[in-house]
């Protein structure tokens, strides 16, 4: 991965005896959405302040978008853009009135405000919310409004920590549309989350135990890795099924005779398996049950040792 | 037949003149998991709080465990354990203290305080932590404490407001172990943001602008959504997203993974077969559409647009 934003290599922090966050070393594709998960305790929020320069470490080293952390921790946050999970809008101001005090920060006033901000107000939706005081304002349309501040100032890195968190899965759908949207236009997201089917959403995914790193792959890896794999009920004329099976066993799946048809499964849903599936033709019909992301991380951290 | 656990007829609440619960009828007649869902603002936290005993509110009937909640709930209230959404223990107090105090509270004798929390400390994997100030808890040691201390008078009923929210996927796992044990001697009563969770509970209440829209069980719920579920599996399952969003009849296109979920409303559809056809006809790299069953997440997004009724 040369084509790194965050590189940390042995990051520690060590509080008194204990150790926050153990040695770790990550490296977060340009561009990406990385999700950045573990255990209520694990060293998440520890890490996150250490990679924003909150926090300095007991060891290791961190660079963020080719400036060391450590050493430069005001000039990173210039480039940065956060959110947490208790989004920060002042009381007492209406969100415009926030708006105008987050620009001013950054330097951004006048016509460029204008330009920027209204086209985050159109794309998230908040031309209502505008005039209103946050505390006022529905938790869903609070986070978004969180989310176009930490934007404003057009950062190439933004750090998410639990942005979903007590928000409506409605809410929750339009928000992940948008950081996608923001990825697409090349920014990368670094995200928190307990919602495990947002990992789907995701580029790549870390997860932290004890502050350590027990697994560091593409979501689809970490599913083949770690789950029973995906079971495709496939519904088919008996006459095409032992054609069929040929096929599939070609292309790496198993696949056994049913009733109505076969039954298969496969570690992983890659180009090569979807291709086969696709070759049986317009005449099957498919099924296909894919492992929950919650099993495959109580795996994850079964395997870990982690407590049941 | 015995008398339903909770029976609300037209309950209301208002603040000022916001009308938070606009007449909610909703009847649970024997202990199970009772999951409230809705959107933020839908009043699902008043509702837990009526339920609770906790506000003053104005229905034409309103009783729970036989109790009226329009009269005087102070017995009732022994009866409840209640977790609110923002954590409520005494932060400064131990584990073993806090419980001790809840203890004393429902006047809870020393050999039955010691069995039940060692036993409740034991199932959340706090015994360990009992000396250790309350504050100083991880996040999902927090909410399993606050369970767990909710459980220890032995309430008849149990409301729980967003128990789980920021709590990882192990804890979780371990309070709703907690919840189905209590289930057997109490009606569980929470509201849940997490897909999982909802479709885990026994039967479900939607809540929106302080109504209650639909009732039934997970399946019956899903049964009624007038949507139909497709996934487009590509390389790019984003450009598949994007391209089914193009197709008249798609209602909303989501890229999750290696697929994309299409949603189709199912008065809009053409038919399972030509939708399929119309999804690996897109081109954007679908190599496989299939229809799939109905999730509890279309589930809540067709309540919420209006399209589940």
């Amino acid at each position: 991965m040369s084509d790194a934003i965050i590189r940390t290599r042995g990051l520690t922090k060590r509080f008194g005896d204990f150790t926050a966050v153990d040695g770790l070393s990550l490296g977060v594709p340009r561009g990406s959405i990385f999700a950045f998960l573990g255990a209520n305790g694990s060293g998440k929020s520890t890490t996150i302040r250490m990679l924003i320069g909150l926090l300095s470490p007991t060891a290791g080293t961190v660079e963020v978008d080719g400036i060391d952390v450590i050493h430069h921790p005001r000039r990173v946050r210039d480039r940065i853009g956060y959110m947490g999970q208790k989004v920060s809008l002042y009381r007492g101001l209406t969100l415009r009135e926030n708006v105008e005090f987050y620009a001013g920060l950054y330097g951004l006033a006048g016509e460029d405000l204008e330009r920027r901000w209204g086209g985050l107000r159109e794309r998230f939706g908040l031309g209502a919310a505008e005039r209103e005081e946050p505390e006022d304002l529905p938790a869903g349309i609070r986070q978004r409004a969180g989310l176009a501040l930490a934007t404003l100032h057009r950062p190439r890195l933004l750090f998410l920590d639990e942005p979903t968190a007590g928000v409506d899965v409605q809410s929750r759908g339009l928000f992940w549309e948008l950081i996608q949207d923001e990825a697409q236009a090349g920014v990368t997201v670094f995200v928190t989350t307990h919602f495990l089917e947002e990992v789907d959403y995701c580029d790549w995914v870390c997860f932290i135990h004890a502050g350590r790193l027990i697994a560091d792959d593409a979501p689809e890896a970490l599913r083949s890795r770690w789950a029973e794999g995906y079971r495709i009920d496939v519904e088919l004329p008996a006459a095409e099924r032992g054609e069929a099976a040929r096929r599939l066993a070609a292309a790496g799946m198993a696949a056994a005779e049913t009733p109505a048809g076969l039954e298969v499964t496969a570690r992983a849903l890659g180009r090569a398996e979807l291709a086969a599936l696709h070759g049986l033709g317009e005449g099957a019909r498919l099924r296909i049950e894919q492992p929950p992301m919650t099993d495959v991380f109580r795996r994850v951290l079964a395997g870990n040792g982690a407590h049941a | 037949m015995s008398e339903p656990l909770v029976r609300l007829r037209g309950l209301e609440k208002r603040y000022g003149r916001r009308l938070a619960l606009a007449g909610v009828d909703l009847t649970l007649e024997d202990r199970q998991i009772f999951g409230v869902v809705g959107p933020d603002g839908a009043g699902k936290s008043t509702l837990l709080r009526a339920l609770a005993g906790l506000l003053e509110i104005e229905a034409r009937e309103a009783t729970v465990l036989g109790f009226d909640l329009r009269g005087d709930v102070t017995a009732l209230k022994a009866r409840i354990g209640y977790v609110p959404q923002t954590f409520s223990l005494h932060r400064d107090l131990t584990v073993e203290e806090n419980l001790r105090f809840t203890a004393r509270l429902h006047r809870l004798r020393e050999p039955e305080f010691t069995r039940r929390a060692g036993a409740l400390l034991e199932r959340t994997g706090l015994a360990p932590f009992t000396a250790r100030a309350t504050g100083a808890l991880s996040g999902g040691m927090k909410q399993k404490l606050a369970v767990a201390n909710a459980l220890l008078p032995e309430p008849a009923l149990l409301v729980l407001d967003e128990p789980t929210a920021g709590v990882d996927v192990m804890a979780r796992a371990e309070i709703w172990a907690l919840l189905e044990e209590a289930r057997r001697g109490a009606l569980v009563v929470l509201s849940t943001s997490y897909l999982d969770e909802a479709a885990a509970s026994d039967r479900l209440a939607y809540l929106d602008g302080g109504r209650v829209v639909a009732t039934g069980t997970p399946a019956e719920l899903r049964a009624a959504t007038a949507l139909e579920l497709y996934r487009a599996w590509a390389d790019d399952a984003r450009a598949a997203a994007r391209a089914a969003r193009a197709l008249p009849y798609v209602q909303g296109a989501r890229a999750t993974g290696r697929f994309a979920r299409v949603e189709v409303r199912r008065d809009r559809s053409p038919g399972p077969r030509q939708v399929v056809r119309d999804l690996v006809a897109l081109g954007a790299g679908v190599q496989v559409a299939e229809p799939a069953e109905i999730d509890m997440e279309s589930t809540l997004l067709a309540l919420a647009a209006g399209a589940g009724r």
